[in-house]
């Protein structure tokens, strides 16, 4: 044997390999304490917010307006969700926005057509178009990602104009269809909440348990890390790549539903700007845009905030256009607020 | 001497990238419970001998055998699964990540039943039995959920090292595993690598630093332009001597310069 009068490791031996450094448990203990600290941080600039307007209006939490608040991060949090799982394995998606409108205009055009047929069956079907598009968009991200090796920037770049511009060329430009039924779906109907909501909610919940406790979460976050480990680990990177990017279609396209229930048509700009409302949510949330640092709940209380201050300002009477210097200045606060985590800031200097 | 039957044969390997000769009719072998050192000037041919064993290319010609049988890898997943594990270069760790989802990464383990089947993960087992795997081949690593990025360089490394052996059956590929380490934790990087020859793995230390490798092998391999030119014990190197078959101003056994003559 060629032992050479080395012994098995004792105990002694293992110590020695690493050992913490100098109170480096009190360091790792502050420094979770900390990340822990920034969703707790959203979360009562959330409720600040939500005293502020109400302060201003007490109707701000009516049973009305917590089902139009509710209504309204809706229409953000499913995007925000896809955009979660894309941005921590790395990427971005910008197509979302126009993948809504799109959806919801191609949707509206086939219920249109759907005359003498059941309400319930034509919003299955229209919810099925909707999917399919939504995954129709997220596959042509995947093959302009992994097949013609485009950066995902640019790739979702390419989809956002094309479904923008094609949603315009179906619509001709005008609302489609009419299906005032549609909007009862959107009412509540138990206590604040309306059917789409709870369905919504009910999606969130089950992406989040994915994203954080799943082995899809898992390779999610590895990619996102690190992606040569991850390949080198055995983990088929570009499988979950296009997994991810068929998921954030797929969201999307529910999204896309969701938009024609509460409009009532296909409106031909439905999603125009809500992919950087998807992102921005996101952001705040504290999800890093260098991939592999996050967590949903963030993103949620990110989507919740941006709802609150955009429905807020209305409920105020102060002018709407107000509403994007209010959100980049959130979005700001929120860079500064992570340039606190160590190394992985969205700040320029380190 | 290690009187082991050969665990990793590299037979003949010859490996041309266009038509640079990378690897030219390679062939040594490595034994369970031996660490051989593999040497070379930058260009010597190391870093592709390292990619066909782990199984990121596959060669030209000539073959790798295991225990004695010949092997296709086509991916790095075909040789872990074989029992081959390598530590790349500047490590292979998702720094985001836990230490637990780090030794796990790429086999996860999974809830029992219904949880399981839908994909969730067992994330406190995998932590115990990282930790637990960690300390059998010598590393205690901080307990908890700790990032590897919340790690020092030396204890990352550690942890690389620590994952390769732990999940290794047969032979460990370490690419540089002492690069960029203050002295004291390259001693212990050395001390992970005879743990792991006790263990009875076949061991192939890849290093520039002359010194590491006469401490830890037993065996010393020295390519130089693609060509094996010198494989002999450990015994029989000193700095000096090694440092001159790699650059070649000392003939190895088989020296393509003697060959060309």
């Amino acid at each position: 044997m060629t032992q050479q009068g080395v012994d098995a490791p004792g105990p002694q031996g293992a110590a020695a390999v690493v050992e913490p450094a100098e109170g480096a448990d009190g360091a790792l203990e502050r420094i979770r304490t900390l990340v822990r600290g920034q969703q707790f941080l959203l979360l009562i600039a959330l409720v600040v917010l939500v005293v502020f307007f109400t302060i201003e209006r007490s109707a701000f939490i009516s049973q009305t307006e917590i089902s139009n608040l509710l209504n309204d991060w809706s229409t953000v949090v499913l995007l925000a969700v896809g955009e979660t799982f894309v941005i921590v394995s790395g990427g971005i998606d910008l197509s979302v926005g126009s993948t809504v409108t799109i959806s919801g205009v191609v949707a509206a055009k086939v219920m249109g057509g759907m005359t003498g047929t059941s309400e319930p069956v034509i919003l299955i079907v229209g919810l099925l178009v909707c999917i399919a598009i939504g995954l129709l968009v997220g596959a042509i991200n995947v093959l302009l990602i992994n097949v013609a090796r485009l950066v995902p920037f640019v790739a979702t770049l390419a989809t956002l104009g094309a479904g923008a511009g094609f949603a315009l060329v179906i619509s001709g430009g005008a609302p489609v269809g009419a299906d005032s039924q549609a909007i009862e779906f959107t009412t509540p109907k138990l206590w604040v909440f309306s059917w789409p909501v709870l369905a919504i909610i009910a999606i969130v919940v089950v992406s989040y348990l994915y994203l954080h406790y799943s082995r899809f979460g898992r390779f999610t976050f590895a990619i996102g890390s690190n992606r040569f480990a991850a390949r080198a680990a055995g983990i088929a990177v570009k499988r979950q790549i296009a997994k991810i990017y068929m998921l954030s279609g797929l969201l999307a396209g529910i999204t896309g539903m969701f938009y024609f229930l509460r409009l009532g048509s296909g409106a031909p700009t439905s999603g125009s700007g809500e992919e950087l409302q998807a992102i921005a949510a996101v952001v705040i949330g504290g999800v890093s845009l260098l991939g592999g640092v996050g967590r949903l709940g963030g993103a949620l209380i990110g989507a919740a905030i941006l709802t609150v201050v955009t429905d807020g300002l209305v409920i105020i009477n102060v002018n709407p256009n107000w509403n994007q210097v209010a959100v980049a200045g959130l979005i700001a606060a929120a860079a500064a607020l992570q340039a606190l985590r160590p190394g992985r800031g969205l700040t320029s200097s380190d | 001497m290690n009187e082991n039957p050969p665990l990793l044969e590299v037979d003949h390997v010859t490996k041309t990238y266009f038509h640079v000769h990378a690897l030219t009719d390679v062939s040594f072998s490595v034994r369970a419970g031996e660490v051989v050192g593999l040497v070379g000037d930058n260009g010597a041919g190391k870093s592709t001998l390292v990619k066909v064993i782990s199984g990121v290319h596959a060669p030209d010609s000539g073959s790798i055998k295991l225990s004695g049988v010949e092997q296709s890898f086509r991916s790095p997943r075909d040789a872990i699964e074989a029992g081959v594990e390598t530590l790349y270069q500047d490590s292979g760790l998702a720094p985001d990540l836990s230490i637990g989802a780090n030794v796990f990464l790429g086999r996860e383990k999974l809830l029992p039943g219904i949880r399981g089947k839908l994909g969730f993960l067992a994330q406190r087992e995998m932590d115990v039995q990282a930790h637990a795997d960690l300390e059998r081949v010598g590393i205690a690593v901080p307990t908890g959920r700790s990032t590897v990025s919340e790690l020092s360089g030396g204890q990352r490394q550690a942890v690389a090292i620590g994952r390769a052996i732990a999940w290794a059956r047969k032979v460990i590929v370490l690419d540089e595993p002492t690069n960029h380490l203050g002295a004291r934790q390259a001693g212990e990087v050395l001390e992970v690598i005879r743990a792991a020859r006790s263990q009875g793995l076949g061991v192939i230390f890849i290093s520039h630093t002359l010194p590491h490798v006469l401490e830890v092998t037993d065996r010393i391999v020295v390519l130089r332009l693609g060509r094996l030119v010198r494989d002999a014990p450990t015994s029989e190197f000193d700095t000096n001597s090694l440092l001159g078959t790699i650059t070649g101003l000392i003939g190895g056994d088989r020296d393509p310069a003697l060959e060309a003559t």
